[in-house]
């Protein structure tokens, strides 16, 4: 074996200097930049809203910046009770309401076109394009063109019926593209092994098909209900004489004037937990139920 | 003979896609009931299909696929007694044991404590009785295929269909569950259809090997029947265990012929009553690497009894209980030939030696032409 | 099979058609319509085809301007994003050790997105203003001699708002790609001598495509169809495309309003389907 002059060998490449060499159980330099990087940006992330949640706690002496004058739930009585152009508690409820039903419609909805979609059909690819023409669309033209059609047709528009569509023309795509990367995980032989087994579509579907996907199904829901809660754009023209709340916080962000809307802040930032909480915490005890089944008596 | 309920009977069964792409091509076979029968073949070849076809899952384009006396294309898999265990198992990940043998009863709506007293004892049968209650992920790979196995044969199919069961396996536990597969089809008695790929395994387990090669049939018999008698240099390469030359025919003499290569003397080798030949015809003819035996080049052999190709060892294997040589004696293909382990250390060889590949002139074997 | 297979997919996919079209193909098209209409001046339309505010629209040197500056502030929440998102999706995948942690970790960034967005918009007052946190902390050290008027009600401040809001939408799917790249192929690159920053260039990079590019439509969208927060948080300096459609909406220029809003919905959608040339999403998605 040899080198005519002029080749470079491996030994002599200068790759000695710049190759990683094992680790000895320390971290390289990187990793604590990256680290202070993910610090910083989640500081960043949660900073701003753990001020007004601070904030939201002043007594009727407070204002809308630091330093923080005193400690008491006036502005959150002051939230609910206070005689106002606005109707917080009732655009609370509404906005529950219509989140629970745009879920549950979500949820179904995604569920069955994720499940057309695992085999190519004629027109597949025109239905995936609307879908995602769909999410990228800005959202006030959206809702100005549904408020539109709407008025042309005679129909009044309404946070149950115009803005419900409006909302899940939103979050759909996100709930089928979520169960896309969900069912890249289920093997289809489950599937035939059901059918070999003599089950039916439909008992292949409530006992193998979903509940293997369940957590996926948790997670869209989860999706379904957040996108919901907090849509804006589309809602805005087409929940008719009756507000969501993001419609109600975007009037009182309009003129704002006191900590009463950090109050208000506060309070959907603790309903967005709970559903949270509630979500992630149903996932966990599925996957807990069958690694308990598991494991012998 | 009355027909019998596992017994399978393929007519002209074809599978192709698009029209354009034929994947099984006009298969005919005849399965006995209660065999053990091993698809063998390459990836591809159709096998898999074929299974697929015979369990339902997927429809074929032409041809009759008939068990135990009847068409079954067209019905429903549960509706044709088979039953199938999937490649890697499909075991239902989030049911325990019992309840993925349960589902099929379940499915069929009998009560919990009704299924599960089936289950249990079907559980006892294939030996996961402490096991009853974990799930899939918890198991090794062999209490899987144990599971799988149970799952599809408490359905009581006539015919239990397996696809690759072993590839998952590593090697001991190959050989171990091999054994497991044989005691289940003796005890259940039913007709087992195996796809493999692997040539020990099919010839191992099976009462019928049915060797394969893009979507037809190239030979079924009797595993012995495949591998010592192979039909074509295909089954004889695929088989393993067979050294094929091939040659012109220069003569035809006393129930012998003669074919030549350029490269190399004329050899001899019987005539076969079925096959005809002629001088000038192209064959292919099969020596068996176990009945070739290395000489010294100084060694004495009968011209009439014995073949001779001079020949360098180019590789030496040890195996075990034999030993593995590999010559130059043919050009451009693999030349073989397997040492018992003691006659090959009475007198060594290394790669370099020249030697005398010998074999019975009876001991070749004319091949069909593929 | 009873029914054949096209048209179980077409069952399936019926409800999600039920919504698409009433909601999204026909507002669409009803804007379209709208804007070859004219105005009669008190929020009514005559049907009629005219290009005239197509016209109007294009050539406005207003257009131009908000264009531009909508443009803009969408690069550089892109790129701001980009680079956060990506680190840190790179950060979890690849340095921390513990899957769970790794999931933990990513759920906490995901969490202020379940927050109304339009709060944590607000919620930059007490920070940036002039007497924000932040200036009152500079003030403080001595940093400092006056309040840094540009940390709030200006185009700084509009970025902020946008990648604080929008960095999530990067993280996600650069997560979701990521985690899938076999870490065998890393531990290939490091046994034939790569850097660390070759295989970021080399393999990380182009094996997340489909991640950025995912995120990179989101960011991107969201940015340009967004009306408020360029509003809010440049106190009325800067102005948007959606933006100026909200308020000629409020002023019941429909025509013209519509126009204008085909044009960026039509932008838009090339944008996307650009971008999804490089990547086939739907494939990625499913593998």
């Amino acid at each position: 074996m040899s080198t005519s002059p002029g080749t470079v060998t491996m030994a002599q490449a200068r790759v000695s200097q710049r190759a990683i060499a094992p680790s000895r159980g320390g971290r390289p330099w990187t990793f604590y930049a990256l680290a202070a990087l993910f610090t910083f940006y989640v500081v960043a992330l949660y900073g701003p809203m753990i001020c007004i949640y601070i904030l939201s706690f002043q007594d009727i002496r407070g204002g809308l910046v630091f330093p923080m004058k005193g400690l008491s739930l006036h502005w959150f009585i002051d939230l609910f009770t206070q005689v106002r152009t606005g109707d917080v508690q009732g655009a609370f409820e509404r906005s529950i309401k219509l989140a629970v039903l745009v879920t549950v419609i979500t949820v179904v909805v995604s569920f069955m076109a994720a499940m057309a979609f695992r085999r190519r059909f004629p027109g597949d690819n025109i239905v995936f394009s609307l879908m995602i023409g769909s999410l990228v669309a800005p959202g006030l033209v959206l809702g100005i063109g549904v408020g539109l059609l709407f008025n042309a047709i005679g129909i009044e528009t309404s946070w149950y019926g115009s803005a419900l569509g409006a909302q899940l023309s939103w979050t759909l795509p996100f709930g089928v593209l979520v169960m896309f990367a969900v069912m890249s995980r289920f093997n289809p032989a489950w599937e035939e092994a059901a059918r070999d087994l003599g089950a039916t579509a439909w008992q292949t579907t409530r006992l193998v098909i979903i509940p293997v996907l369940a957590p996926g199904l948790v997670a869209v829901a989860l999706f379904g209900f957040t996108l919901s809660y907090d849509e804006f754009a589309r809602t805005l023209q087409t929940a008719g004489p009756q507000n969501t709340l993001p419609l109600e916080i975007w009037s009182m962000t309009l003129n704002v004037t006191s900590p009463s809307l950090y109050a208000l802040g506060t309070v959907t930032t603790v309903i967005s937990f709970i559903i949270i909480g509630t979500a992630l915490g149903a996932i966990v005890l599925i996957q807990k139920r069958r690694g308990a089944r598991a494991g012998g008596h | 003979m009355a027909v019998q309920r596992g017994d399978i009977e393929l007519a002209g069964l074809s599978k192709s896609y698009d029209g354009i792409h034929t994947v099984v091509h006009g298969i005919n076979l005849k399965i006995p009931d209660g065999a053990y029968c091993c698809f063998l073949g390459p990836s591809g070849c159709g096998k898999t299909t074929i299974l697929r076809m015979i369990a339902g899952h997927e429809d074929p384009s032409d041809g009759e696929i008939v068990i135990g006396g009847e068409n079954v294309v067209g019905l429903a898999p549960i509706q044709r007694g088979t039953a199938m265990m999937f490649q890697s198992y499909a075991l239902f990940p989030h049911l325990s044991v019992r309840d993925n043998i349960a589902f099929a009863l379940r499915v069929r709506g009998l009560s919990k404590t009704d299924r599960y007293r089936q289950t249990d004892a079907m559980i006892e049968k294939v030996r996961l009785t402490e096991l009853a209650d974990r799930l899939p992920a918890q198991l090794s790979g062999g209490q899987q295929q144990r599971v799988a196995l149970a799952r599809a044969a408490i359905t009581e199919p006539r015919v239990l269909l397996l696809d690759e069961p072993l590839s998952a396996l590593d090697e001991q536990l190959r050989v171990q569950m091999r054994l497991e597969l044989q005691r289940m089809q003796r005890e259940l008695g039913i007709t087992f259809v195996h796809v493999t790929h692997s040539q020990l395994e099919a010839i191992a387990l099976a009462d019928m090997v049915v060797v394969m090669e893009s979507g037809q049939i190239k030979q079924a018999g009797a595993a012995r029947e495949v591998y010592a008698s192979p039909r074509d240099r295909y089954v004889a390469e695929f088989l393993g265990g067979q050294n094929v030359l091939s040659g012109k025919v220069e003569a035809i003499e006393g129930g012998r012929l003669l074919f030549a290569q350029p490269d190399r003397k004329p050899l001899s080798a019987p005539l076969r009553a079925n096959i005809r030949v002629g001088v000038g015809d192209r064959i292919d003819v099969a020596v068996r690497r176990d009945d070739i035996e290395l000489l010294r080049p100084n060694a004495m052999i009968s011209a009439q009894q014995q073949s001779a190709l001079p020949s360098r060892v180019l590789a030496i294997e040890y195996q075990g209980s034999f030993v593995k040589v590999m010559l130059d004696a043919v050009a451009d293909e693999e030349f073989v030939a397997y040492v018992p382990e003691r006659t090959f250390y009475r007198d060594p060889l290394v790669i370099g030696d020249v030697v005398l590949a010998t074999w019975a002139i009876d001991h070749a074997r004319l091949l069909d032409r593929s | 099979m009873t029914l054949s297979r096209p048209l179980v997919g077409w069952l399936y996919v019926s409800p999600l058609m039920l919504v698409l079209i009433p909601f999204f193909v026909l507002p669409i098209l009803v804007v379209l319509v709208a804007s070859v209409f004219e105005t009669d001046g008190f929020g009514g339309l005559i049907p009629t085809f005219t290009l005239a505010n197509y016209a109007t629209v294009l050539t406005s040197g207003l257009t131009f301007n908000l264009y531009f500056e909508t443009v803009q502030f969408t690069v550089l929440t892109w790129f701001f994003s980009l680079i956060l998102g990506f680190f840190v999706a790179y950060f979890l995948v690849f340095h921390v050790r513990n899957p769970l942690l790794a999931i933990g970790l990513f759920l906490i960034c995901t969490v202020p997105f379940w927050t109304s967005n339009i709060i944590r918009m607000i919620s930059w007052i007490p920070l940036l203003g002039k007497e924000g946190l932040i200036n009152s902390a500079l003030l403080h050290l001595g940093l400092i001699r006056e309040p840094l008027g540009f940390l709030l009600y200006s185009s700084f401040a509009v970025v902020v708002a946008y990648v604080h809001q929008l960095t999530i939408f990067m993280i996600v799917p650069i997560f979701n790609s990521m985690a899938r790249i076999d870490k065998r192929v890393i531990e290939a690159a490091v046994d034939a001598g790569a850097s660390r920053f070759d295989i970021l260039r080399l393999i990380v990079v182009p094996l997340s495509k489909s991640g950025i590019a995912l995120g990179s439509i989101f960011v991107a969208s969201i940015v340009m169809g967004d009306f408020f927060v360029t509003k809010v948080m440049s106190g009325g300096g800067s102005a948007s495309v959606v933006g100026a459609f909200y308020e000629d909406i409020s002023v019941l220029q429909y025509p013209s309003a519509a126009a204008s809003a085909v044009i960026l919905t039509v932008i838009l959608l090339t944008m996307v389907s650009l971008i999804l040339r490089t990547v086939d999403i739907r494939k990625e998605i499913t593998r």
